[in-house]
């Protein structure tokens, strides 16, 4: 089996596909069955699907009910995030070169194209969806704002990569306080309630992560605590959480709240099914964080006491940087869950992209037909997302793997 | 008694005569086991200590009880005029001054070897970052090892961690310096540089406990050498008493073991 053969296509076609009358047999079917179905995919995507479900409903897809008169709010904010994004790409460019210079390690030479091209294939599945979007549109403004968007992403990243060390500072601070700036700004006059689609899932998602981070972090820390109340009160709000169903948590928030509290004193449903996600990946990321701190050494702990540093010190410096570098996979793995878990909004009559699909479907053109286009055409949207989630926490940890073992 | 002869009295101090570290009448259990029973020691200023014995002996625990690492349940531990009490503000002031290097050598693997270094003098003795890296770079200089300055624990070989140990655990610039089975997972080749490093500042004359089973070190810096079994100081003396005379059956039967 292990025969030396030319490094040539033939050769190894030969040697993985063809090496017996077996795997012959398993590549002809194999390979049929991969034609077949490829064929009828395609198909599907250029000529028998009818994708005007999508193409007449895009908005309500992507930003549900928000006024059509308001939009222009999304787009500034789009743009800005889109401008912050660059320029703190450019800084950590710069400040990477900085680094390998002074430690004589090689720097980041790449020629523009190619920065570029790595770029491309980094988020293609993000470029794949933005196609898919403009081709679905009829009218100018979309591409308009598409190009203005790498527009900003482009000067964020040369304004950032070339204003002096002293102003980064202001760019780690932002990310912090955009969203308290650009929440308020984006939901205006309106109303959260008024928010729908692909924007409510990335609002919901994005919201509940930041949140449940600290939230989860304070719960794990708690467990360990040697105050008795302090870990009592963090299992029990970790257990509770994690043991109730997350729809039946979804329901309570708009049903349940009511017989304890007047109606007049409660947020908005998109204000409680907030809080709801973010409590309860909380309660998940306080378990990931736990066993992230188990598999520090203690001997590293103890190092660190050993040069007269404070416990919080200790934890902040040491174990804790050490802790989440090896639960970057797992606490990944449950935002991609929770962005997915946002779906279930559903349930309180809140308009995501799934209901969306298929509430579209019941529309009098469709008459409950092209049920298959509108529900691909969501999947897209949350397999975007999820996917580009996940190649970036791959990243990462290659990146913070550098001078490990 | 006299200072030269073997016995089990172990608070005739050395070195310059002053007393740096004290340890009177401690007891430490793990649960039912008695891990240390009623330890008498005395370290002199300058002075450094030998500690052996087979494992579980309570050699690595009497030194890690010193730096508060384990916690004593009864007698007296004093350490420059610091008592070890529950008052975490002692705890902290001795661990300031004294340095412990561990046998698995516990560098930080995320931080560099600059950062490994610097962190605590920045950090606790709240020194500007400058002057610590300026002080980092020459203890890299002392332990020989300054132009891995910007390289991660992970790519040194046994023997450059542990001399960056010793460099990380001297930026405290403490009085004490506790060594804990230094050498012992080390493959043999890299044994000899991290011995010449700590016989260096033995001959600098910091005070210095180290738990080792390296006799010709031993023989060669130790003031005193201390057995210890079952959690009791066995047998104390001079370098050249304790190797050539000793006393007991336990300490004769643990030589005969290693030498």
């Amino acid at each position: 089996m292990s025969r030396l053969e030319p490094a040539t296509a033939v050769g190894w076609a030969r040697v993985n596909l063809f090496a017996d009358r077996r795997d012959t047999v398993i590549t002809f079917v194999t390979g049929a069955l991969v034609v077949v179905l490829g064929f009828r995919l395609l198909r599907f995507v250029f000529v028998t699907g009818r994708w005007d479900i999508v193409r007449v409903n895009l908005g309500l897809y992507l930003y549900g009910r928000y006024p059509r008169d308001q939009l222009w709010r999304v787009v500034v904010a789009v743009i800005v995030v889109a401008f912050v994004g660059g320029a703190l790409a450019g800084i950590i460019a710069r400040r990477r070169d900085a680094a390998a210079r002074a430690a004589g390690t090689p720097t980041d030479d790449r020629r523009l194209g190619t920065r570029l091209r790595d770029l491309a294939v980094r988020v293609w599945p993000l470029l794949l969806l933005v196609v898919v979007l403009l081709a679905l549109t009829s009218t100018i403004t979309p591409t308009l704002v598409a190009l203005a968007m790498l527009a900003a992403v482009a000067v964020g990243r040369v304004l950032g990569a070339a204003w002096p060390r002293r102003v980064d500072v202001v760019f780690f601070v932002l990310p912090v306080l955009l969203p308290f700036v650009l929440l308020p700004f984006l939901t205006g006059p309106l109303g959260w309630d008024k928010w729908g689609g692909l924007m409510l899932t990335l609002l919901l998602a994005a919201v509940s992560m930041l949140a449940s981070f600290p939230l989860g972090l304070l719960l794990a820390l708690g467990r360990r605590s040697a105050l008795p109340a302090i870990r009592t009160i963090a299992v029990g709000f970790i257990e509770f959480f994690r043991g109730v169903p997350l729809v039946v948590l979804v329901l309570m928030s708009d049903q349940a709240l009511g017989f304890f509290f007047p109606q007049s004193m409660l947020p908005g449903k998109v204000v409680r099914a907030m809080v709801v996600f973010t409590i309860f990946t909380a309660a998940y990321v306080a378990e990931i964080v736990r066993g992230g701190l188990q598999s520090v050494p203690r001997g590293q702990g103890e190092a660190a006491q050993a040069l007269g540093m404070a416990p919080w010190r200790v934890m902040g410096w040491i174990v804790l940087p050490q802790a989440l570098r090896n639960v970057i996979p797992a606490l990944v793995g449950q935002f991609i869950s929770l962005f997915k878990d946002t779906t279930l909004v559903f349930v309180i009559g809140l308009l995501d992209p799934l209901t969306v699909a298929d509430a579209v479907t019941k529309q009098r053109d469709f008459e409950l037909s092209n049920f298959a286009e509108s529900l691909i055409f969501a999947a897209l949207l949350f397999w975007v997302g999820s996917y580009t989630m996940s190649r970036e926490s791959q990243r990462l940890e290659r990146r913070l793997g550098v001078g490990t073992r | 008694m006299s200072t030269t002869g073997v016995n089990s009295d172990a608070t005739q101090v050395g070195g310059t005569g002053a007393v740096m570290i004290e340890l009177e009448g401690v007891d430490k259990f793990f649960g039912d086991f008695q891990a240390l029973s009623n330890i008498n020691l005395r370290v002199g200023v300058q002075e450094v200590v030998v500690v052996c014995g087979p494992s579980g002996s309570g050699k690595s625990t009497m030194i890690r009880c010193i730096n508060r690492l384990e916690q004593h349940d009864r007698g007296r531990i004093v350490i420059d005029g610091t008592e070890l009490s529950d008052d975490v503000r002692n705890i902290q002031a001795v661990r300031r001054e004294t340095g412990m290097v561990f046998q698995s050598f516990n560098l930080f693997p995320h931080l560099t070897v600059i950062d490994n270094i610097t962190l605590a003098p920045r950090q606790v003795r709240k020194l500007p970052r400058a002057e610590a890296e300026a002080r980092a770079h020459e203890l890299l200089e002392r332990v020989k090892i300054p132009e891995q300055a910007e390289k991660y624990p992970g790519q040194l070989s046994g023997g450059q961690q542990q001399r960056v140990a010793i460099a990380r655990a001297l930026a405290m610039q403490p009085k004490v310096m506790l060594f804990d089975e230094p050498t012992s997972a080390l493959d043999p080749e890299m044994i000899g540089e991290v011995l010449e490093a700590m016989r260096q500042l033995a001959n600098d004359g910091m005070t210095m406990i180290v738990v080792t089973h390296e006799m010709g070190f031993a023989r060669e810096v130790a003031d005193r050498v201390l057995f210890m079994a079952d959690g009791e100081v066995v047998e104390v003396g001079t370098a050249e008493h304790f190797f050539t005379d000793p006393r007991e059956e336990r300490t004769k039967l643990f030589l005969s073991q290693i030498l």
